[in-house]
């Protein structure tokens, strides 16, 4: 799933049927090459829901037990939460120091939340693997070179 | 194998493998001999950063792309004195710039503009990896027929330079390029041809 398909998708708790937030982002880790939390619109208790603690992510909407699960994330997902990190319009660098373009769409496993792919250039002129992501900095996403 | 202007390396930034750009390059230094690009100063990032007390040596390079110079983290970053007095370097390009280009048979062939590095990076790590001086890019005299122009002149393994004149062999003028696509090729022929007569 694309995460701006992905966007705006409506959070409801499975126990009350009641929308609680709304997507509005995604907290991506460079390591582990997946979506480690869900940045939330409109919740009441937080701003990030953690990957862990989701029960679904639909092709409509993303399901939760109930919206105690909704928080601050923790520290590692707040590390990993700041605009620095941000994938989507940053400027892509290989580990050979050359440019490939900017970060227009990011393609995750909606069962996993594993980084299948990087979507480049506006019109999707590129595709970068998912599994070549190495870093993702103020300045840069960082990905390995093809051999 | 890659050609480079090393004026295009200068500004460029120094990027961890993080996708942190901690510096960018202010300026290469050679091998005492001139041969090889040993390490870089750097500069803070931002108009109004000056130089790093740090610099960074070409052996803590990952890779030097046309866009970026990679780096693993910044710990590889090293004390600029220390670097320099460990790698014997000379300094700055300002050594080389405007030098006068002469060849062996004592013809000026023009004055040097920008120095043309060869990257190469066998291995991931950076490991077997060299930077070296191949040419010049020189501003040609009237002897090379295009007077004014900037012209590509290879060079051999080793040079002698004074500070004020640079001497390459006389033949160097037969392998003049135009743009750096086809002049690695130039400074094979060139450097093939300078074996085969001595």
């Amino acid at each position: 799933m694309l995460f701006s398909k992905a966007n705006r998708h409506k959070v409801v708790s499975s126990s009350t049927a009641a929308t609680v937030a709304k997507v509005s982002g995604f907290v991506v880790d460079p390591v582990s090459r997946s979506v480690v939390a869900v940045r939330l619109k409109k919740a009441e208790k937080g701003e990030f829901l953690r990957w862990a603690d989701l029960v679904a992510f639909g092709a409509d909407a993303v399901t939760v037990t109930d919206d105690s699960v909704i928080g601050d994330g923790g520290p590692d997902v707040s590390a990993l939460a700041g605009k620095a990190h941000r994938v989507l319009g940053k400027r892509v660098l290989t580990s050979g120091g050359d440019e490939l373009g900017k970060v227009d769409d990011v393609d995750f496993d909606p069962e996993t939340g594993t980084i299948t792919s990087l979507v480049l250039g506006k019109g999707a002129t590129a595709e970068v693997a998912g599994d070549r992501l190495i870093g993702i900095g103020s300045y840069a996403v960082v990905v390995r070179e093809t051999p | 194998m890659r050609l480079m202007r090393t004026s295009e390396i200068t500004k460029r930034p120094v990027v961890t493998m993080a996708g942190e750009d901690v510096a960018q390059v202010k300026d290469v230094v050679y091998a005492a001999d001139g041969g090889s690009v040993v390490a870089f100063t750097l500069a803070g990032r931002g108009v109004f950063a000056g130089p790093l007390k740090q610099g960074l040596s070409w052996g803590s390079v990952a890779a030097l792309g046309a866009d970026a110079v990679m780096i693993r983290d910044e710990t590889v970053l090293e004390p600029v004195k220390a670097m320099l007095s460990a790698s014997g370097g000379k300094g700055s390009s300002g050594d080389v710039l405007g030098s006068q280009v002469l060849s062996d048979a004592g013809i000026d062939l023009g004055v040097v503009r920008d120095v043309i590095v060869s990257v190469d990076m066998p291995g991931r790590s950076g490991a077997g990896s060299s930077c070296d001086v191949v040419g010049y890019e020189i501003e040609a005299s009237e002897a090379l027929g295009t007077q004014g122009e900037l012209v590509l002149i290879p060079l051999p393994d080793t040079i002698a330079a004074s500070g004020e004149h640079l001497m390459v062999p006389a033949s160097a003028k037969e392998f003049v390029g135009r743009d750096l696509a086809g002049f690695g090729a130039a400074i094979e022929a060139f450097r093939a041809q300078l074996e085969g007569t001595a």
